[in-house]
């Protein structure tokens, strides 16, 4: 007990309320450092799981130059370049394509019966459910007979059923859109929002030969998703696709794409980047927490010193180096960082459990911020230590002794 | 041999805008086995001279040589240690440590000790016992009154065996009956061969000493020895 340790020990244990106080901010420190890391790991984690959702290995060629705007991306311009020929001979000579699905979408209004809601009219090909990773729930998708004949067939979104058709079955009832009946032959299973937060599920399928003939008739399509053979062949994929619209498009040398290609890959990266800014803006505001805590600890320690001037004092005289008083008090500040480190992890870890099983948030622990957590307090407990330390063993021993 | 020598010892120190000069040329020798009082008014640097041979102050200037060793010469490690193995320190306010039991009070200099002996405890019973505490081991001293408190000091001021004793007004605290307790402890300890250094305003407890220096305005006045019969003499008159 008349160790280093034991002294130090002795003296926080005689003052337990202000021991605690002066741990509190590390502990408070300590615990947001790992929630939020958690929070910042969870989102990340979340977004990662929607852009798998969109597809496996999936590529998006858009029609037009892409620009951020806003935080989103979005098509510039009106360009009418990119067809379904293209999307056909992309399937037909790229070898690492694995699926194709052309994609035109439009914002309509559909009506059943007295209903009536808007919602997103898109045409594509048998590839679509494959290269999206959309499913059917009920009834089946378009075959490829309805596709070559233009069939008026559509496959439904959850959302735009709950929308046009209420509680009722929607399979084998006839829609119509622009004036044009449809029979909904398949449900998509439901698949949530995509990484812009819109709905995937308010959406009514038809073949694109028929959207192209009856709803928009046009030649020009602005999308086209393809699925590359695996995921390090995406890059090669993508080279390949590249190339062939600009010759399919006769674009010279100096000329710019008419297209923009965006991989899974430059998804993730894109993501990647905001969460990581997101992270480290998080572990700022933390670090400036635990700062704020080593601060208390500063001032607890320097009112320590003082109280037991006297005992310096008497320790001084009857033997004890500069040292062991330096020792002494450093141990001191290093159990107050241990203590609120120790209760800062207990109450980030409970905390992050807590909410990940009774609410409803993505959260994952971070083993390395607990880690890192552990030797910031250490650190702490050293760092604002070493001041009070070295200014409780620079006192003069007589001086400390005859302080009242 | 000179177990304590000062040469022209001074110590002044630097307040806001003026210096008080506390002790001016202080030549001081005390052999091994001497048993010696200060006396002098308060303000007259009894004190700080004790401070110096204990070597918790250092002096402004001017030469202390402590066993053989020249004190200012002496890294902060060697001082403490010297402190630690050669001095024994009491106090009039006692200077224990609060909250800490007799036992352990008495113990701490060993804590602080090069080589701390495995029966420190039982050397802390031993010499609480021979200061008539020994039920009182596992009190603090909080619990203890004036008296029982400086027999832990001295205690504690034993338990490295050191060669010299420095007491500040050891009595300063205390009723004359355990005044007259400290002072026989002190005469037992100089007839085991301690070096015994005693401050005191108060002249019937200096006379316990075979030597009284007096102090006066920072400068030794007198210093001269007395013997038994002497000391009588001094009492009746």
């Amino acid at each position: 007990m008349f160790s280093s340790f034991g002294i130090a020990f002795r003296a926080l244990y005689a003052h337990k309320t202000r021991t605690f106080l002066a741990s509190l901010g590390i502990l408070i420190g300590i615990a947001s450092v790992i929630v939020m890391v958690a929070i910042g790991k969870g989102s990340q984690k979340e977004v990662m799981d929607i852009i798998a959702g969109m597809g496996e290995n999936l590529i998006t060629v858009n029609a037009g130059e892409m620009k951020r705007r806003g935080g989103r991306l979005r098509l510039t311009g009106n360009v009418t370049t990119l067809t379904v020929r293209d999307a056909n001979r992309i399937m037909d000579e790229i070898t690492d394509v694995e699926a194709v699905a052309p994609y035109e979408e439009k914002r309509m209004v559909a009506k059943f019966g007295n209903n009536s809601a808007e919602t997103t009219v898109a045409g594509s090909s048998s590839d679509f459910p494959v290269v999206r990773g959309y499913r059917i729930e009920s009834g089946e998708y378009f075959s490829e007979k309805d596709s070559k004949t233009a069939n008026r067939v559509a496959i439904i979104g959850t959302t735009a059923v709950k929308n046009i058709f209420g509680e009722e079955d929607p399979l084998g009832q006839v829609i119509k859109v622009h004036f044009i009946p449809f029979k909904i032959i398949g449900v998509f299973e439901p698949k949530g929002v995509d990484t812009n937060g819109l709905d995937q599920d308010d959406l009514i399928l038809i073949p694109i030969s028929t959207y192209m003939r009856r709803i928009v008739n046009q030649k020009h399509i602005t999308r086209i998703f393809i699925r590359a053979s695996s995921r390090e062949n995406i890059g090669k994929a993508s080279e390949a696709i590249s190339e062939l619209l600009r010759e399919s498009h006769k674009l010279t040398h100096d000329r710019n794409d008419d297209f923009t290609l965006i991989s899974q890959l430059d998804m993730e990266e894109l993501k990647k980047e905001t969460t990581e800014m997101f992270t480290k803006l998080i572990v700022g505001v933390a670090g400036i927490s635990l700062l704020v805590g080593g601060i208390g600890v500063l001032a607890v320690m320097l009112i320590s010193v003082k109280e037991r001037t006297r005992e310096i004092g008497v320790r001084r005289a009857v033997g004890a180096t500069r040292r062991d008083i330096i020792r002494q008090f450093l141990y001191e500040s290093l159990i107050i960082g241990f203590l609120g480190g120790g209760l800062g992890i207990v109450l980030g870890v409970g905390l992050t459990l807590g909410l990940t099983h009774w609410g409803d948030w993505t959260l994952i622990l971070d083993q390395n911020s607990i880690w890192i957590a552990s030797w910031a307090c250490a650190g702490l407990g050293v760092l604002f230590g070493v001041f009070p330390a070295i200014k409780a063993s620079k006192l003069d021993p007589m001086e400390a002794l005859t302080t009242e | 041999m000179n177990l304590i020598e000062m040469n022209s010892i001074c110590k002044r120190y630097h307040n806001i805008g003026f210096e008080t000069q506390v002790l001016e040329d202080v030549t001081l020798h005390i052999k091994e086995g001497d048993y010696v009082s200060i006396i002098g008014p308060s303000g007259a640097g009894k004190s700080t001279l004790m401070a110096i041979m204990g070597c918790l102050a250092q002096p402004t200037s001017g030469e202390y040589i402590l066993d053989g060793e020249e004190v200012g010469k002496l890294n902060d490690r060697k001082l403490s240690r010297a402190r630690n193995e050669k001095i024994g320190f009491v106090f009039q306010a006692f200077h224990l440590l609060p909250g800490v039991t007799a036992l352990e009070n008495v113990i701490l200099p060993l804590v602080y000790a090069k080589r701390s002996p495995g029966n420190a405890k039982d050397k802390a019973r031993e010499l609480l016992a021979r200061v008539g505490l020994e039920h009182r081991l596992h009190h603090t001293p909080g619990q203890l009154s004036g008296g029982e408190q400086q027999r832990v000091t001295i205690a504690r001021s034993l338990i490295n065996d050191p060669r010299i004793i420095l007491a500040d007004e050891p009595t300063g605290n205390l009723d004359s009956k355990n005044g007259i307790e400290t002072m026989k402890t002190f005469d037992n300890l100089v007839k085991e061969g301690k070096t015994i250094v005693l401050i005191t305003h108060d002249k019937e407890v200096a006379q316990h000493a075979g030597r009284i220096i007096s102090i006066l305005d920072g400068q030794i006045a007198s210093d001269r020895r007395v013997n038994h019969a002497e000391n009588t003499e001094v009492r009746s008159t």
